[in-house]
């Protein structure tokens, strides 16, 4: 491992990052979350719940409205969630007061989460502060009013936040054993949002061979609105460069209704133990970028953490901004006018790597990033295809019966796991 | 009419453009002259997206089916299908006039157009008012006329389309110089080339899987008592297989084609499916589980929407629908779709046969609609009075289409 400049490590200890879990669903992902790993992270839930607050293993409780709802929570209306969060105000803006990023975790389709999602996007705007908010939606299951408020919820978060990370639990119901119940797919929603939360931190905190910084984090979800993805791939063993790799594209993540056809800009975090040396991270990385090649920009950051051996983990967070998808992105047209910026040395990676003693690493985001020309061949491109739950037909009217869409594929309604692997 | 004619029966479906030509010689006698089957864009669902596009590749087709055929097409039969259909059931009345109570043709008229009295908003328009038995006191009679009651009742299975894509298909075809000289919903045109008349009094259900829809009609007593649309078609397997597999579109389409069965078994679980098949690099193995399961939720979830409309209608008892079902369109390729449809329905099931007296290059799933719609042309001809209004119906979609008819045949 290479050491760190000291200028950089000096900046990024004062970054104030925090956790906050929002609601019922945005409570229980955080409790399933080891706060161990990231000394320098604040965790908090906020609740209109007083019981489900108190059973939280977080020690910073919020509890949000009881003069409106005497700490019994919303009931899943978000209009009492609303009123309750209101009354709040300042005690939400003292929660977030010094924060550089604020990542948010929770459930849509209840009463308090989306509700005070949206407050706090409100106010982090005065603040400044990067908004970032993983929520999870509901099951077709569990019935189409969830669905609903769900639905809503999400359209009035999108234009609020600089990422909003949808996490369709349905989706991640087909990460689950066969055997396994609902509940156990619940989990598995709260593990997925675990790993990203850790790979953000460990992108900002932990020191590697290829560091980003805040400023990356920044220059990638810059701008409110957009769509935001995020994927992880992990592997252990064997052939684990490989499997990581493929694990990351059958990332159900990659396939949700709100991924668009084609990337803006994209993030890649690489965690590997110490064995896995210069050549191989660059092999992994020209992967990558195979896989991502009609995407401008891909940036990319590695570290090495010594408890791991034979082990890999990838993750990605993409943006899109919003204009450059839609009929005018599927018609072939580029209608940016962005030059690309080719640097020497295909990836980058050897003139970074050589100069990283020389340089600081705050540069090296910069070296790092590959810009290419938006290329809309979309049958050559494997992860393009992979589009949403509607996917093929993503731009057209919904296929309503009996209040679901038709076009989601019905094994995903249903709850019928497809294992892709023996 | 004395020269003869060539009818051109169009079907513009979300994955081909089927073309028919059919010579009508006096009234009774057709000949097929030519055909064509192209590939299809801008269309999903069953409904036109992109209007440019629909009207490049039918306007092709139908060029190309002349050239094949040496002939030039005098008038265009159309198939509709897509969301955008649906119907009434509506019934009409009538008090019989004649103090003496024999029921004569006034009242019977009376009721028939009672029965269509029903307006529709602005942006709907008929196109097929489809006569169900009469009932005279209750009692339902073949033909009432000159038959002795007080009450005479009709009732119509009534199918509305949405008034653009109407407009747009009079348009992609008048773009050829052509006029359409009737529109014929395509589980009417497939279930009236595919159902013998003996099952169409037992009662039979003919399903129409296509690209984008399912069209099915159902036949009890000889009627056509129900129509519907579902907008679910092959196009939505591959698109699941596409997402459930993570692979392309292109890719699952040809795992649909090759490896597909509509039904999952316990086998399928030690089967391994190749991706490319070429052995090349980013090839992998896939359990044949996976695909199965994936296209048994599609396949279980349409014959399951069929059987609830049906049920819904009132209509769902096996002993009414003694004949069965009949499954056609392309997806009904799809290995054991009859065994998931049988399972589902709790009907006989079969797949469409064809008249041994049609040519063997048409004898396809998606020649079906075509076939019945020139049959449709021809019957057409035979009586033209209230079995599809004729002129009625079309003549008032070009009112409201503001489209003048042109006079005569060329």
């Amino acid at each position: 491992m290479e050491a760190m400049p000291e200028n950089d490590l000096g900046l990024e200890s004062h970054l104030s990052v925090k956790v906050i879990g929002l609601g019922g669903g945005g409570s229980n992902v955080l409790a399933g979350i080891s706060t161990e790993r990231f000394p320098q992270v604040e965790y908090a839930v906020v609740n209109t719940d007083a019981q489900a607050l108190a059973q939280s293993p977080i020690s910073k409780k919020v509890l949000l409205g009881r003069s409106v709802t005497r700490g019994l929570g919303a009931g899943g209306d978000p209009s009492i969630g609303h009123k309750a969060v209101e009354t709040d105000r300042a005690v939400l803006e003292d929660l977030i007061a010094g924060a550089d990023l604020l990542i948010l975790v929770t459930g849509l389709g209840g009463g308090t989460g989306t509700v005070a999602a949206a407050l706090i996007a409100e106010l982090a705007a005065k603040t400044d502060a990067l908004v970032l908010t993983f929520a999870t939606q509901p099951f077709t299951f569990e019935g189409s009013r969830r669905r609903e408020v769900a639905t809503s919820g999400m359209a009035e978060l999108r234009g609020m936040l600089h990422g909003l990370i949808p996490v369709p639990n349905d989706l991640l119901l087909q990460e689950t054993d066969e055997s396994e119940t609902a509940l156990s797919a619940f989990a598995v929603a709260d593990e997925w949002i675990g790993r990203g939360i850790h790979s953000i931190c460990a992108l900002l905190f932990e020191t590697g061979i290829i560091n980003q910084d805040f400023g990356a984090l920044r220059n990638l979800l810059q701008g409110r609105g957009g769509k935001t993805i995020f994927a992880t791939g992990a592997a252990t063993g064997g052939d684990y460069m490989q499997d990581a790799l493929s694990d990351l594209m059958d990332c159900p993540l990659l396939h949700t209704t709100e991924r668009p056809s084609r990337l803006d800009r994209i993030l890649v975090h690489l965690t590997a133990g110490p064995e896995m040396g210069l050549s191989k991270m660059q092999q992994v990385m020209t992967q990558i970028s195979a896989q991502f090649e009609s995407t401008e920009e891909i940036i990319f950051g590695a570290v090495i953490d010594p408890a791991r051996t034979e082990s890999l983990e990838i993750c990605l967070i993409a943006k899109v901004e919003l204009e450059s998808t839609g009929s005018a992105a599927e018609a072939g047209g580029n209608q940016r006018a962005r030059e690309p910026m080719e640097i020497e040395g295909g990836l980058g990676l050897e003139t970074a790597i050589g100069s990283e003693k020389e340089k600081p690493a705050v540069h090296e985001s910069k070296l790092l990033k590959k810009k290419k020309k938006a290329e809309t061949d979309q049958d050559e491109f494997l992860f393009v295809d992979l589009e949403a739950q509607r996917g093929y037909f993503d731009q057209t009217a919904k296929n309503l019966y009996n209040n679901e869409d038709l076009d989601v594929p019905t094994y995903l309604r249903r709850g019928i796991k497809i294992k892709l692997k023996a | 009419m004395s020269q003869p004619r060539v009818v051109a029966a169009v079907e513009i479906g979300t994955s081909k453009i089927a073309v028919l030509l059919g010579k009508l010689e006096g009234n009774t006698n057709m000949e097929i002259v030519g055909h064509s089957l192209s590939t299809s864009k801008g269309v999903k669902k069953g409904e036109i997206r992109d209007l440019r596009a629909v009207s490049d590749c039918v306007h092709s087709a139908l060029g190309s089916a002349e050239s094949k055929a040496s002939q030039r097409i005098d008038e265009v039969y159309l198939a509709l299908s897509g969301r955008h259909l649906e119907g009434n059931f509506n019934v009409g009345t009538a008090t019989v006039s004649d103090a003496a109570g024999w029921v004569r043709q006034i009242d019977i008229d009376q009721a028939k157009t009672d029965a269509k009295r029903r307006e529709l908003p602005e942006d709907r328009s008929y196109i097929h008012h489809i006569q169900n038995p009469f009932r005279l006191d209750g009692k339902p009679v073949e033909s009432p006329l000159e038959q002795e009651g007080q009450r005479l009742e009709v009732g119509y299975w009534s199918v509305h389309a949405d008034t653009a894509q109407v407009r747009n298909c009079l348009r992609i075809i008048s773009g050829y110089g052509m006029e359409v000289s009737d529109i014929v919903i395509s589980s009417l045109a497939s279930g009236v080339i595919l159902a013998e008349e003996s099952e169409k009094n037992a009662g039979v259900l003919v399903i129409d899987i296509g690209g984008g829809t399912t069209d099915w009609v159902l036949y009890r007593g000889g009627f056509v008592v129900r129509t519907g649309v579902i907008a679910v078609g092959g196009d939505h397997i591959t698109n699941d297989l596409s997402a459930g597999l993570r692979i392309g579109r292109k890719r699952a389409e040809q795992i649909k084609l090759e490896n597909g069965r509509a039904y999952y078994e316990s086998g399928d679980r030690n089967e391994k499916v190749w991706l490319i098949g070429d052995y090349t690099i980013g090839d992998k193995e896939l359990p044949k589980a996976a695909v199965t399961r994936i296209i048994e939720a599609r396949v279980n979830e349409i014959f399951e929407i069929v059987k609830s409309e049906i049920k819904q209608a009132g209509f769902y008892d096996p002993a009414e629908i003694a004949s069965g079902v009949i499954l056609t369109g392309g997806t009904a390729r799809l290995e054991g779709l009859d065994q998931i449809a049988e399972r589902v329905l709790g009907l006989s099931v079969r797949f469409a046969d064809f008249d041994p007296g049609i040519d063997s290059e048409l004898r396809k799933p998606e020649y079906t609609t075509v076939i019945g719609l020139l049959d449709y042309a021809l019957q057409g001809q035979e009586h033209t009075q209230d079995k599809h209004t004729g002129g009625g119906i079309l003549g008032g979609l070009f009112d409201i289409l503001g489209i003048s008819r042109r006079e005569g045949a060329l």
